[in-house]
């Protein structure tokens, strides 16, 4: 069937090729579910149409089918480095080892985004690339089976492939219209197919008088495979449909994962258990060092857990937004300007720690020099990357460092915003102790303040001291109702143990309470970083504390934990004694300025972030560069081949084998303008049919000239050893028979003789090597 | 063996130039029949024999006579009939009264060039008397070998085996003939201009040698010095192995046959002023040195209308056209 099919004609070409790009473009917009915005959608459009281009063009050129999708390759190739390669490519397009190694780092970037982001997932560059790498490759597919093959109905296999995958990530499946979208855009491209085969049946109908008798059938058999066609491309497209919605969300973490966060507390369901398993680790490894200018040393957030079940803190589960980059935080929340405060800028390197969470200061106002695509999370202000870890991190974290007074913290108001609301949540079945022990601590106090500093003075008192291996010993390892009230009871544990207690007994008291999870503040270490002294955390500052958010301050640290970290100025129980003897709730001269914008580090920063490439403007800018790249992609086959000429002219200038490269070039150039010599013919057969062309025929001199060349060869080749070199350069000769046959040559002929030398692609030599054979009937 | 030609070889732009003076003479003579006589003075230089096949009336003997007239050589004609005896070909020892001794009196068969006309019309026993001098270019007759004269070449016509009163010459004699070529009839124009020139007198009698005798020797000698180079070689093997294993020929070309089809495509390649062989020549003259030692199937046949010569001429014409042609063991780019 496929032998009879007719050569399409362009406007066939160009109706079935943009048909299939329409299905491919519609397929992509069902994956707009798992990623935000848009600007992916046109990248990948764009990639789309210049691989369906380059293939209309290449055939338009008559290039070797076989050939179309090599080129198209190639194309994607450049398109990707102009999109992807910027800096490593030779001229923007041309791409280098370099170039090559980073699409690996972009590929593994991409590959560790899509298990580390939920849905829907910030499309950065490393997604980006897989996604244009990914589309192009299913335009080269689609592009193959539509027009090489010619089996358009197979085009669903590559174009659907996008449609499928929302299925298997997210609740719901595929978006209903969108998949009506592409079936229709499907039954297009069945339709176009149909109305190019019939008008290439119709053009190859015999005149007469048999063609009526001929015609009518056909015609109700073209009719008739349109029904069919469109019949069970429906029933298939209804059957896709519906199991597009009916396919059970599959919640494999390692798609776009839910939840699961990287090496560090990743493992279990409890991410207490592993920082228990780290702190009980004998030797603590490096984890990273730091120096700051602020007059405390901070502690490092890594992520907060705000939601409690009973049984176990988690954090809850958002998305990453692409709009919150790490250059610039929002306002801390609940914070007012009244509150004392000072800028401290903190510059980190991350020795031995791989995590997608960044340790951060809280609340931090701007990052600076982090390598890959990090975003912080609303509330929390947890900084996590969506496409790359902190190992070998080094960055500059801008962060507040509050000093709210006593009189503030006391007065703030009892008067939550709804949206606190969750962190006030317990479960119920709290047991009795954590209720009567939360009652008797916090009798006393005036305010939730107090509540909170009564709580954490109780839990440093001495019925508590600081154990990691007691709770294993005794079983009640973790944070939830069991655990705590374990706890209680035993007066043995680590941060853990207290940072929940006094979370769980905060809720119980009314003060909004969440847990972070992070490093203390080190110890002083040798030597100075970024000019400052340094100070090195590892495995075992990791830590737990609780915070509790008041009105007009925002979340606060407190350190129920003996022996570790250091307790807050303001959570001091000294503070209790003298309500009043603290400074001045007196706003800091300079806070208000701070609080605008982020203050940039002003030292250089090594490393830099790396922009989503949407982000960049002047899109008619990079098409100009798509189109110069196709124009240079379509200008190296040209140039290669003259370098060939030149080449072969300079060895035909004289010596023994002047005859060979001389006729070698002929021949090439004979291919070049579709006319080859054949395994079969003698040159002197092959030199007749040259002689007999447009071009030469009617040029003596090139006629003689082509003689001569031919002499010159056949002696070559067939006559005694050793062959005299000729008395005179064959280049000459040369020159006229090519520039002969080029003459004879139609415009459109030539151009694609000049774009599409085809004689670099079929090798001589392979004849060379050939040895008689017997020929058989 | 026989004598060879011996001499001064000439070289090949002269070989070229005489055979074309050659060719000219006879087609003064025949008109339109350009390969027939190529070949045919192919033959004589390749130091082969050529049988022309065709109905009567279309210039076969006045292509032998002409050939042989443009040469300074001795020329016999045997006109062969039934009653034809093998002595009246060779020659007879008659007994000398003077001399009281049996001499040798030469038949017609000692010249350079023979003419056997209609040598399908002799009994076997004749032909083969003739095809055997043909091979070996000496006759023995009561115990004695005479040596024939070289250069040696019999031009023999045969009428087509349909014809009455013929007797086919078997497979194996035909193969000591190094070519067979068909004169076809005369297009219309070199028809008319026939009878223009014909009517009154016979043409051939305006002819003379335009080579000496020592000229044919030398273009002999010429021929023989040809290069053939490997490739060339292995090409003329191919094709007539080709010939051996094809599904519509019963009986292929012998290795005589590729001998002297490599022969003949040096006196081709000499005659057009070259000093070595290609693989046109090769191909050139595949089908009138193969041509008539290929016997096709009696299904092939079927298939063409038991029209057996343009059976064999497409078999060889596509035997040609699917060889490889080597591109010579230097070809490069």
């Amino acid at each position: 069937m496929r032998a009879e099919t007719p050569p399409l004609t362009l406007p066939q070409s160009a109706a079935l090729v943009s048909t299939a790009f329409l299905l491919v473009a519609v397929a992509l917009t069902s994956l707009g579910p798992l990623l935000a915005g848009s600007a992916w959608w046109w990248l990948c459009a764009v990639v789309a149409a210049v691989v369906f281009a380059s293939g209309l063009g290449l055939r338009l050129l008559r290039v070797p089918a076989s050939l179309v999708p090599v080129l198209e390759l190639v194309v994607l190739v450049l398109v990707l480095t102009l999109f992807f390669g910027a800096g490593t490519a030779i001229a923007g397009v041309l791409p280098t080892g370099a170039t090559f190694a980073h699409f690996g780092e972009l590929a593994a970037a991409g590959q560790t985004s899509i298990v580390q982001q939920s849905t829907p997932a910030i499309a950065v560059p490393g997604i980006l690339f897989v996604l244009a790498l990914a589309t192009g490759l299913v335009a080269v597919v689609v592009d193959i089976v539509v027009v090489s093959l010619r089996v358009v109905a197979l085009a669903a296999v590559p174009a659907l492939l996008p449609v499928a995958v929302p299925g298997f990530i997210v609740e719901g499946g595929t978006d209903f219209w969108t998949v009506l979208l592409t079936g229709a855009a499907y039954l297009l491209l069945l339709r176009v197919d149909v109305a190019v085969r019939r008008r290439g049946e119709l053009d190859r109908e015999p005149e007469g008088e048999t063609a009526p008798r001929i015609t009518q059938p056909r015609r109700a058999s073209a009719g008739s495979t349109v029904g069919a066609t469109l019949g069970l491309a429906g029933v298939g497209l209804l059957t896709a449909a519906v199991l597009a919605q009916a396919t059970p969300s599959i919640s494999n973490p390692y798609l776009f994962g839910t939840g699961d966060r990287g090496p560090l507390f990743s493992r279990g369901v409890n991410p207490f258990i592993d920082l228990g398993e780290d702190l009980r680790r004998p030797e603590p490894l490096p984890a990273f060092h730091y120096s700051g200018t602020g007059r405390e040393r901070p502690y490092f957030t890594l992520l907060t857990l705000d939601r409690f079940e009973g049984d176990v803190w988690s954090a809850s589960e958002e998305p990453l937004v692409e709009e919150q980059t790490v250059d610039v935080f929002p306002a801390p929340p609940g914070l007012d300007l009244g509150v004392a405060r000072s800028l401290v800028r903190t510059t980190v390197v991350v020795d031995e720690v791989a995590t997608t969470w960044l340790p951060v200061p809280y609340p931090a106002r701007s990052i600076q020099g982090l390598r890959g695509s990090w975003f912080w999370e609303a509330d929390s202000f947890a900084v996590a990357s969506a496409d790359d870890d902190t190992l070998g991190q080094r960055y500059v974290v801008t962060h507040l460092d509050l000093d709210p007074t006593p009189e503030q913290l006391r007065t703030a108001s009892r008067a939550l915003p709804d949206e606190l609301e969750p962190y006030l949540e317990l479960p119920g079945g709290v047991p009795e102790i954590i209720t009567t022990t939360t009652e008797e601590v916090t009798a006393s106090a005036g305010s939730p303040y107090d509540a909170a500093v009564l709580i954490q003075r109780h839990l440093r008192g001495s019925d508590f001291s600081y154990s990691t291996e007691a709770p294993v010993e005794e079983g009640y390892e973790g944070g939830g109702f069991d655990v705590i009230a374990e706890f209680l009871e035993v007066g043995e544990g680590y941060c853990v143990h207290f940072a929940s207690a006094m979370a769980v007994m905060a809720r119980e008291a009314g003060i909004p309470a969440r847990i972070s999870l992070g490093y203390t503040a080190g110890s002083r270490g040798v030597g100075t970083l970024a000019g400052e002294a340094r100070y090195d955390v590892d495995t075992h500052d990791l830590h737990a504390w609780p915070e509790l958010y008041f009105e007009g301050i925002g979340w606060m640290p407190f350190e129920p934990t003996p022996g570790r970290g250091s307790v807050p100025e303001y959570s001091r129980v000294s503070v209790l004694a003298d309500p009043g003897a603290t400074r001045a709730p007196l706003p800091t001269p300079g806070a208000p300025a701070t609080e605008g914008a982020p203050v940039l580090p002003e030292e250089p920063v090594d490393g830099s972030t790396a922009a989503p490439v949407t982000d960049s403007g002047a899109p008619l800018a990079r098409l100009a560069l798509v189109a110069l790249a196709v124009a240079l992609a379509l200008a190296l086959p040209a140039v290669i081949r003259r370098l060939v000429r030149a080449w072969r002219r300079r060895r035909a200038w004289d010596g023994a084998d002047a005859a060979a490269a001389a006729w070698a070039e002929v021949e090439a150039t004979a291919v070049d303008i579709g006319d080859p010599p054949t395994p079969f013919e003698s040159a002197r057969g092959f030199a007749d049919r040259l002689l007999a062309r447009d071009g030469v025929a009617d040029d003596a001199d090139a006629r003689a000239a082509l003689e001569r060349l031919l002499a010159g060869v056949e002696r070559h080749r067939y006559g005694p050893r050793p062959a005299p070199a000729p008395d005179h350069p064959l280049t000459h000769d040369l020159d006229l028979v090519v520039h002969a046959l080029e003459r004879g040559l139609q415009p459109a002929e030539r151009f694609r003789a000049l774009v599409v030398p085809t004689s670099l692609a079929s090798p001589r030599e392979s004849l060379a090597q050939r040895r008689p054979s017997t020929a058989g009937a | 063996m026989h004598t060879t030609v011996a001499g001064t070889p000439m070289p090949a732009d002269t070989v070229g130039a005489s055979a074309q003076r050659i060719v000219a003479n006879v087609e003064s003579v025949i008109d339109g029949k350009h390969n027939a006589v190529t070949h045919a003075l192919t033959v004589l230089l390749a130091e082969g024999h050529l049988l022309i096949e065709d109905v009567p009336g279309v210039g076969k003997t006045v292509l032998a006579k002409a050939l042989a007239r443009s040469v300074d050589c001795s020329v016999s004609r045997i006109q062969f009939t039934p009653d034809l005896l093998p002595s009246d070909v060779t020659g007879v020892s008659v007994f000398d009264q003077s001399t009281r001794q049996f001499a040798f009196k030469p038949g017609p068969v000692f010249a350079n060039i023979v003419i056997g006309d209609e040598i399908n019309r002799a009994s076997p026993k004749t032909q083969s008397a003739l095809l055997e001098c043909m091979e070996e270019h000496q006759v023995t007759v009561d115990g004695t070998t005479y040596p024939l004269p070289e250069p040696f070449t019999v031009v023999a016509t045969q009428n087509p085996i349909e014809m009455e009163g013929t007797y086919a010459l078997p497979e194996a004699q035909r193969d000591r003939f190094m070519a067979r070529i068909s004169m076809g009839y005369p297009d219309s124009a070199s028809e008319l201009e026939m009878l223009g020139t014909r009517e009154t007198s016979s043409p051939l009698d305006a002819i003379g040698a335009v080579v000496s005798d020592a000229e044919l020797r030398a273009m002999i000698v010429a021929v023989r010095n040809v290069f053939v180079s490997m490739p060339v070689k292995e090409y003329a093997v191919a094709i007539v192995r080709a010939t051996r294993d094809d599904r519509e020929l019963r009986l292929g070309a012998s290795p005589r046959a590729t001998l002297q089809l490599v022969r003949a495509a040096k006196a081709r390649a000499a005659m057009q002023g070259r000093e070595f062989a290609l693989p046109d020549d090769v191909d050139a003259l595949a089908a009138p040195v193969l041509g008539h030692r290929l016997v096709p199937t009696s299904r092939a046949l079927g298939q063409h209308h038991n029209d057996g010569d343009l059976l064999i001429a497409e078999i060889v014409d596509r035997i040609v056209r699917a060889t490889p042609v080597p591109l010579g063991a230097a070809a490069g780019r």
